[in-house]
């Protein structure tokens, strides 16, 4: 997808239909409110001057009553349509993160910041609400409704009609001054409002700490201290908008002054006028000040909405471009799915990649793994192993290269296909809300018994914690279950590679010493897991090194050596020193 | 609710203030009120041609009149706001000393930073509860009352109808939408917590689901909470919208009504059609100043939800048990012993500790150790009494630590948590010290002692030492515990952060200024613990192993297997 124009005219295109219904009610109520002035002014014009029973002018009345609910109801459905706009928006707007975001490769969560991600999915998103269903109701009245009311009060009584066209710019001229005066005020004091504002957060967050150094009764004076500052410096910028608030509300009441001025000297002395037209343009006049003002607030709020639309249009615009790699994988989708014989010889042409232009680049020449060997991934920390680990199993697009399987790149084959035969153990494997059973199960796409998983999860040295629980494989864990131990979660993974029974095994070993059951399991049941299988490790133990097949030495991106342990011991310094150092390092 | 009652008591204190908005509100109220009356009565005037004279004085009344209603309204805002922000420094003060009991259980669960962002931001939305639900309807009732006596000095019954429409407008309308709304907003909650949920998962758990080929499936699933809470968030919505339509109907209503009785009421002659005009501006603009009514209902179920919240947080369950008068004396090394005890985290669903036997003899060097969530950090969390063990007993000096007042150890005791917390401030502020404490060279070769001599006292440190680097945190922990001292030292993975030279270094210098304290060092590596008196070795809770390096090297158990992992490790370990 091209992002010529900003999300923000992107979801008014899709929206023109509601925004073509907003001008016409706002037309309608516009017709409305004069309908009800003139109205108004008529029945009292026929009570009081004229002495008619209200009896005799029930029609008359009636339709006020009538245009009065009109009114409200016309009102009532802008909101209406501003509401259902705002829920559209937000839909179609976490939708499309929602898209990219699946759509987007590993770098997106190499990337980090998930925390950000899920706040602009959710608060960002929300924040947006009030531009459509406040700020766009707002305006576009504003951009209707007065101009109808002037021109009334123009064919009505001009002069009036004049003295509302001069007054009428200082609302606005006002506003923005308030908001600019104010927006000046606040970044000028944005550092100490922060600071005092965040006192409470930062104290509360340091509770334990600040308990333990004997400060807590201290730092409630601290707190006190700094939420009074916060009022202080508040008080100042309010005081600013208040003030020019109250300008405003002045021109606002002289002009309804001047035009009721002139309304009596021209009923009174120059008797040009009928009481039925100054009553309407005397009703009319604060009504459309009123509207003004009202449009003012609404600017301000659709201000914060539209910094939160960018904020996702931001986040939008980072994923573009990986979304359009992961569109490249699947140019040719579906066209030739040979299946992959189990398991497949695995070949990197030439392949380079970069998180970034002028990060750290990853770059092989050529790499070949042959059907069922043991790698085993070596190199300091930084030197792009988990990187390599990722473009070998298809989770990162290559900048340039190829990946292939058995001599067909990767990308001719269906993503599933391919991971379907792959188990995946990363660090810190995560744990999904839900059964045990159902986490271990999460792994494979066929119809597993329960003994499969009960196999599986002995296999991998659950039995025990298992068997120790009231409700068993079916005892929640994750979000809102029970909490498991880093060894306990690195054995659920191992399950599921277990379930799974992969033709490829990847496995990004804990960098930290687990319980000692934990590693014991990991050295004795990994072996069973591989056989027959490719198994590609980062490794971090010895043990696994000297097991592999091949170990690939990694620096700086580039593999400077491959070979048997014993060999690059004699043949790279770099990789001796790594192994001996930490050996060293440890004897003492 | 007693979170309300400390509002109302913030309130109380403000009342000055309070006092005056109320005063401005009303002054502005009655001001709109008469200004419109007074034109409306103007223009009728003019019909009976009246003398210049009356005109212009009726002109400089309205005039007057919009002066006043826009000098008290700006009073009313500037009282309003600044109680506002008072009431606001009160609340966080009172919150603040009720939460420091509760610190360490109440910070335990995983989602730690957003219950205190919740707290934060629901202190700050009972501070609303004055400025949009406790102050308007006060101002309203009595702008209304002061309208009603005006309206019935010309007729008794559009003061009746007048108090029908306060009526609808302060208590049928509110109370209207104030049913059904609270399943709304309880609905809204609902779906925007399992968005929340479900996005964090899908995004933490990205890689596994991709490689699991789930994503699509969770995409979808994502895709309908959002679309489910937009649809709720707009049902809401329209409820909101529902009460402002009826507050702006029953407007038109009373003003239609005020019409057409004083249309009626005119033909009886029993009011003067003079008056008509004035009359319904007066009626229309009274229920226009009230509009704040129709959002109140929502205000308030916040300010009460945020109240309600904040009562859960404050008050687990029981009350808290006085501290004892206890406490341990500061010229000798404590020796420390735990006997039998057993632990269990209110929120976990296994005892962190099980059966445990300690017994550090005073001015002892002892290290902890064991795999993650073995327990190592939970002994350290009892000794500082953060938490009172389940079963057994802990003594300091031979007296049990329930006798001791939790201030008097941790007075005596240097400590560095794994999560410290660092303030906004200097290195200075961060050191936490007394103002009489150290002089400025004393800390900073303190500073010095703890690698960190490049730093200097008035360097800036950001919110939680975002500024610093983990290894700059861990240094400027062990600083503080150095330059705050004490006979009990408790270490919690000090150096994790550091290269073997630095904490070997740091260690040095430490170990020779707590030379003569009891020492207690939970580590996650197993070198440099030949020199300790005694090595615990922990698993899953319990004690598996107890006995200096070499004796427990010698028995090729739980310590020496995991001495052998280590060995293992290379890479990034260590």
């Amino acid at each position: 997808m091209k992002r010529n124009k900003s999300l923000l005219s992107e979801q008014l295109s899709k929206q023109r239909r509601s925004m073509l219904l907003l001008g016409i009610i706002s037309l309608a109520l516009g017709a409305a409110i004069i309908g009800q002035a003139a109205l108004m002014a008529e029945a009292v014009n026929r009570i009081f001057v004229m002495n008619a029973a209200p009896s005799s002018i029930l029609a008359l009345l009636g339709s006020l009553l009538a245009v009065m609910l009109a009114r409200t109801l016309l009102a009532h459905s802008n909101g209406r349509i501003g509401l259902s706009m705002a829920a559209l928006a937000k839909k179609t707007m976490r939708g499309e993160l929602l898209r990219k975001l699946a759509g987007d490769s590993a770098a997106a969560t190499a990337r980090g910041g998930t925390g950000g991600t899920v706040s602009v999915m959710l608060d960002a998103v929300d924040e947006s609400d009030g531009y459509f269903s406040q700020y766009l109701p707002r305006m576009v009245e504003a951009a209707i409704i007065p101009l109808i009311m002037l021109a009334a009060v123009f064919v009505w009584h001009y002069p009036s009609g004049l003295i509302m066209l001069v007054t009428a710019p200082f609302i606005p001229i006002f506003m923005v001054l308030v908001g600019l005066k104010t927006k000046r005020k606040s970044e000028e004091k944005y550092e100490e409002l922060s600071r005092f504002s965040g006192t409470f957060l930062d104290s509360l967050q340091g509770l334990v700490t600040l308990k333990l150094y004997g400060r807590a009764r201290r730092q409630e004076e601290e707190i006190k201290r700094s939420s009074l500052a916060f009022r202080e410096a508040t008080m100042g910028i309010l005081r600013i908008a208040f003030t020019n608030t109250f300008m405003m509300e002045l021109i606002v009441m002289l002009s309804i002054g001047l035009v009721s001025l002139e309304l009596a000297l021209q009923l009174v002395v120059f008797k040009t006028m009928s009481f039925h037209t100054a009553f309407f343009v005397l009703l009319l006049v604060p009504e459309f000040f009123s509207l003004l003002k009202n449009t003012g607030t609404a600017f301000h709020s659709g201000r914060t909405s539209m910094g939160a639309i960018r904020k996702v249009e931001q986040m939008l615009g980072a994923m573009d471009g990986d979304w359009q790699m992961a569109q490249g994988d699947s140019i040719q989708p579906d066209r030739a799915d040979p299946g992959i014989p189990v398991p497949p010889v695995i070949q990197l042409n030439d392949v380079r990649f970069h998180y970034g232009q002028g990060s750290f680049e990853l770059a092989v020449d050529r790499l070949l793994i042959e059907q069922g060997q043991k790698i085993a991934i070596v190199g300091r920390s930084g030197a792009g192993k988990t990187t390599l680990l990722h473009l070998i199993a298809g989770l990162l697009p290559s900048a340039s290269g190829e990946v292939l399987l058995n001599g067909r790149p990767l990308r001719e084959y269906k993503n599933n296909s391919w991971f379907d035969q792959m188990s995946y153990i990363t660090q810190h494997p995560y744990i999904f809300s839900g059964t045990l059973a159902d986490n271990i199960a999460i792994d494979t796409s066929r119809a597993v018994t329960r003994s499969d998983v009960e196999q599986a999860a002995a296999a991998a040295g659950l039995a025990e914690l298992i068997g120790g629980l009231e409700r068993g494989l079916d005892t929640g864990v994750g979000e809102g279950g029970r909490g498991l131990s880093g060894g306990e979660k690195q054995r659920l993974a191992l399950a599921r590679a277990f379930l799974n029974r992969p033709a490829i095994i990847l496995f990004d070993e804990p960098t930290v010493g687990l319980d000692v059951r934990t590693e014991r399991v990991l050295q004795e049941s990994i072996g069973s897991l591989a056989s027959g299988a490719t198994m590609i490790t980062v490794a971090h133990r010895l043990y696994t090194i000297k097991d592999a097949d091949r170990i690939i030495y990694l620096e700086n991106g580039t593999i400077l050596g491959s070979g048997s342990h014993e060999e690059l011991v004699e043949r790279l310094p770099q990789y001796a020193q790594l192994v001996q150092l930490q050996r060293k390092g440890r004897a003492g | 609710m007693s979170e309300l009652t400390i509002l109302i008591k913030a309130m109380l204190r403000e009342r000055r203030d309070i006092a005056f908005a109320i005063a401005g509100g009303f002054v502005a109220g009655v001001g709109g009120v008469g200004l419109f009356s007074a034109s409306g009565y103007l223009i009728s005037q003019t019909v009976f041609a009246p003398p210049l004279y009356t005109l212009i004085v009726l002109i400089s009344i309205v005039k007057l009149l919009g002066l006043l209603r826009a000098a008290s309204r700006y009073a009313e805002r500037l009282y309003s706001h600044q109680a506002t922000f008072s009431i606001l420094s009160r609340l966080r003060t009172s919150f603040f000393a009720k939460l420091v009991p509760l610190a360490p259980s109440m910070l335990r669960t995983r989602r730690s930073g957003d219950l205190l962002a919740r707290i934060v931001g629901d202190v700050e939305s009972l501070q609303h509860y004055f400025l949009r639900v406790a102050y308007p309807p006060i101002v309203l009732v009595m702008v209304f009352l002061a309208t009603v006596l005006f309206a019935s000095a010309y007729s008794i019954w559009i003061a009746g109808l007048l108090v029908l429409g306060l009526l609808g407008a302060a208590f049928v309308i509110p109370a209207v939408i104030l049913r059904g709304q609270r399943n709304i907003r309880g609905r809204v909650r609902l779906h925007r917590a399992a968005l929340s949920t479900n996005a964090a998962e899908l995004l933490y758990g990205f890689l596994e689901l991709k490689v699991y080929g789930k994503l699509d499936e969770r995409g979808q699933q994502l895709r309908r909470h959002s679309d489910v809470l937009a649809d709720e968030q707009q049902a809401a919505g329209i409820h909101l919208l529902n009460g402002q339509s009826l507050h702006v109907g029953l407007t038109y209503l009373v003003t239609w009504g005020v019409l057409v009785l004083g249309g009626y009421l005119i033909v009886n002659d029993s009011l003067a059609g003079v008056f008509l005009a004035m009359l319904v501006l007066a009626a229309q603009t009274v229920f226009e100043e009230a509009g704040a009514m129709a959002t109140l209902p929502s205000y308030k179920q916040d300010s009460e939800h945020a109240a309600s919240r904040l009562a859960e947080t404050v008050q687990p369950g029981e009350a808290l048990p006085p501290q004892p008068e206890g406490s341990l004396s500061d010229d000798a090394p404590p020796s420390v012993e735990l006997n039998g005890v057993s632990f269990q985290y209110a929120d976990e669903w296994r005892p962190a500790l099980r059966d445990i036997h300690i017994r550090m003899a005073a001015g002892s060097k002892t290290a902890i150790v064991g795999a993650s969530g073995s327990g190592k950090t939970t002994v350290l969390e009892l000794l500082l009494k953060l938490y009172a063990p389940a079963q057994g007993q802990i003594r300091m000096n031979d007296k049990p630590l329930n006798e001791l007042h939790e201030s008097s150890i941790w007075k005596h005791a240097a400590v560095v948590l794994q999560q410290g917390h660092f303030f906004r401030g200097t290195i200075r502020d961060n050191l936490l010290l007394d103002e009489a404490g150290l002089s400025e060279e004393e800390l900073q070769v303190i500073l010095g002692q703890a690698e960190l001599s490049y730093k200097k006292l008035d360097d800036e440190v950001y919110e939680r030492g975002e500024n610093l680097s983990d290894g700059e945190k861990q240094r400027l922990a062990l600083a503080r515990a150095m330059a705050k001292g004490g006979r009990l030292w408790l270490l919690d993975e000090p150096t994790s952060s550091l290269d073997a030279i630095t904490e070997q270094r740091i260690y040095r210098r430490l170990f020779k200024l707590a030379a003569n304290d009891t020492l207690i060092l939970v580590s996650h590596r197993l070198t440099g613990l030949e020199s300790m008196d005694q090595i615990i070795v922990m698993d899953h809770g319990t004690v598996v192993e107890a006995g200096t390096y070499e004796e427990l090297m010698d028995k090729r158990g739980y310590f020496y297997e995991m001495k052998e992992i280590e060995r293992q490790l290379i890479g990034e370990a260590g």
